[in-house]
């Protein structure tokens, strides 16, 4: 429907609430991941002009008058409106207004539920009417603040593709910021919020497969880490080694030896050395400390060089008979290791 | 065994609030059904000059609670959403008339719009007296019920969440469209009850007006007067009055408010 996504360069300053200083590339539909409390909400609160700040593009426009539309988590519709009234709010009156609002509502399916009240509305229904609101400006941005918290995972990802097509079709770029890693897949470019900057930001697929720091990686659902120093580099392969282990790592650039680095891999990739059959390169003894059912699989916490996690499938943890105490032989693919330089402080 | 015994005393424990509950409705109420039978209906009449307190009262107090609304309503949505040091203070100081006893906030009121201070004879060169008359009524009725309105008013603003005034402004609305759409609408619930309590106040309103405005004669004074110069008979049927006139506008309210609550959240 359109070609390239909608881009948009945004630049903000802010000192209050929280210190912000950072550039970011809004390109279709962007999602800005950072942890609770690194300003988040605060950022969009300055871009849609509610805090004081200093922003571009839009800064030197008084709120109302900033061509941005902005959802709020719980989307904030108005109580006391009907679905359609809560569309028309940012219409000009005139004989046409209602018409407009229903057309708008049409849009994203929920013509039929325009007299509703919002308490009447589902959470995914309340957001597509935001969504209607927001667009009735005929905004050049739109601002997502978590738009995944207030929907259920029954229908999350229904209404997530839902808003994505149809923010594809209207042509406008969008900001999401979230904590969900499965919101920034969707994405059709991320950011990594941290400490007031932007410290990653790329297509989804190169941020998950990359990421430059423990925080990142974190943020992105990896959870083994481990602290050493390259041994050796042989063409692609990085050798690390730490207190009583050596890993291999693949990497595209080459480090001097010495270099003080950080190793990680998701839960999903560590997998049992006996049952998989598969050789193993990276190989680590380690002590079971307990395990947790995690929906159809089985998160196994695990005592090694570090703390580590396990994720195997339900069959799998069956089949290995785990239980507190006994000792396995793990291994990871040294193409599931990505490498990070060690950070001063985390 | 203990369940039975844990059922029985659930059940005994209900039995007793609700028989406490109607002991606390029946306390209540009693009097006013004492006023149904101690009034003489066989010779139910009004004494002289009582259709003349009810028109006062009904005339005065609507004004004196359409001037509390419109004086009232920007400081109660100032106190609400400002924020700035030594707020408490302004919080502190609007309880005062609150928390004075009528009677003196009467002779306070004597004190300074009566003709000997400085004030009063500003107005009485302007022709306008401020004792015993129908600007003194007002008055005395505007103190009275304005500190309840401004209390209920900033209770009904403060529990309009900022977020949807912040949405309207990304909307394109400006502050005062805000406040007129969104605002507003939203506590219009409160609102009418701080319109409501604020007209039972005027209505009812008899200590500052003794001293103050003792004529023009309201219904509050006129039942006062009845009692000394005629009698306990000659107060039911003005009161009666009272009641039809001062209390069903506030029960609408109550009742309307209470519905539009459960309708909307």
């Amino acid at each position: 429907m359109n070609q390239a996504p909608a881009a948009l360069d945004l630049r903000c300053q802010l000192t209050q609430p929280v210190a912000l200083d950072l550039r970011l590339q809004v390109r279709g539909f962007t999602v800005l991941l950072g942890v609770s409390g690194a300003g988040k909400t605060s950022l969009l609160q300055a871009i849609a002009g509610l805090l004081p700040a200093r922003v571009s593009p839009f800064g030197d426009l008084p709120v109302e008058q900033r061509p941005i539309g902005y959802l709020p988590q719980g989307y904030a519709l108005f109580p006391h409106l009907r679905a359609w009234e809560n569309v028309a709010f940012p219409l000009p009156r005139s004989a046409r207004r209602q018409t407009e609002a229903l057309a708008l509502l049409q849009r994203v399916g929920l013509k039929e539920l325009a007299e509703r009240f919002p308490a009447e509305l589902s959470g995914g229904q309340k957001q597509r009417v935001a969504l209607a609101r927001a667009l009735a400006r005929k905004p050049q941005l739109l601002l997502l603040d978590e738009p995944t918290s207030a929907l259920d995972m029954a229908t999350r990802d229904e209404v997530l593709d839902e808003l994505i097509r149809e923010v594809h079709a209207f042509g406008i770029p969008l900001l999401a910021v979230s904590h969900d890693p499965h919101l920034a897949m969707l994405a059709d470019h991320m950011a990594i919020l941290r400490e007031g900057r932007i410290v990653q930001e790329g297509p989804p697929v190169e941020v998950f497969a990359r990421p430059h720091h423990q925080t990142t990686a974190r943020l992105l659902g990896f959870r083994n880490f481990l602290s050493g120093h390259v041994d050796a580099q042989e063409n692609a392969i990085l050798r690390v080694a730490g207190a009583g282990w050596q890993l291999q790592a693949e990497s595209r650039s080459s480090l001097p030896m010495g270099t003080p680095v950080q190793l990680t891999w998701r839960a999903e990739d560590l997998f049992l050395e006996e049952a998989s059959g598969l050789p193993c390169p990276n190989r680590l003894v380690v002590r079971v400390r307990a395990s947790r059912a995690e929906g159809l699989s089985t998160r196994i916490y695990l005592e090694g060089p570090a703390p580590l996690e396990m994720l195997l499938s339900r069959q799998q943890a069956e089949a290995a008979q785990i239980n507190p105490g006994s000792l396995l032989k793990v291994c990871v693919q040294p193409r599931h290791v990505q490498i990070m330089i060690e950070e001063v402080s985390s | 065994m203990t369940a039975r015994r844990g059922k029985k005393r659930r059940e005994g424990n209900a039995w007793l609030s609700r028989v406490l509950a109607v002991g606390v409705f029946v306390f209540l109420l009693a009097p006013f059904a004492a006023l149904f039978f101690a009034t003489d209906w066989a010779d139910f009449h009004f004494a002289q000059g009582d259709l003349g307190a009810i028109r006062t009262s009904l005339l005065y107090s609507g004004l004196a609670v359409l001037l509390a609304v419109l004086a009232g309503t920007p400081l109660a949505w100032w106190l609400a959403r400002g924020h700035w040091r030594g707020k408490w203070v302004l919080d502190a100081l609007l309880m005062l008339p609150l928390l004075t006893p009528p009677l003196a906030l009467g002779i306070l009121l004597s004190s300074f719009y009566g003709p000997y201070s400085p004030v009063g004879s500003v107005f009485s060169q302007a022709g306008i007296y401020l004792t015993n008359t129908a600007p003194a009524f007002i008055l005395a009725q505007i103190y009275g019920a304005m500190p309840y309105y401004i209390i209920a008013a900033r209770a009904a603003f403060e529990g309009v969440p900022r977020e949807l005034e912040q949405i309207s402004r990304t909307l394109g609305r400006n502050r005062l469209q805000t406040f007129w759409q969104v605002t507003l609408p939203l506590a219009r619930i409160g609102l009418s009850a701080g319109v409501a309590l604020a007209w039972v106040r005027a209505m009812g309103e008899f200590g500052i007006v003794l001293i103050v405005a003792y004529f023009p004669q309201g219904i509050p004074v006129k039942l006062w007067v009845n009692l000394q110069d005629i009698g306990l008979d000659a107060v039911y049927p003005l009161l009666w009055i009272f009641f039809l006139v001062a209390v069903p506008l506030p029960l609408w309210i109550g009742l309307r408010a209470r519905r539009q609550t459960q309708a909307l959240f």
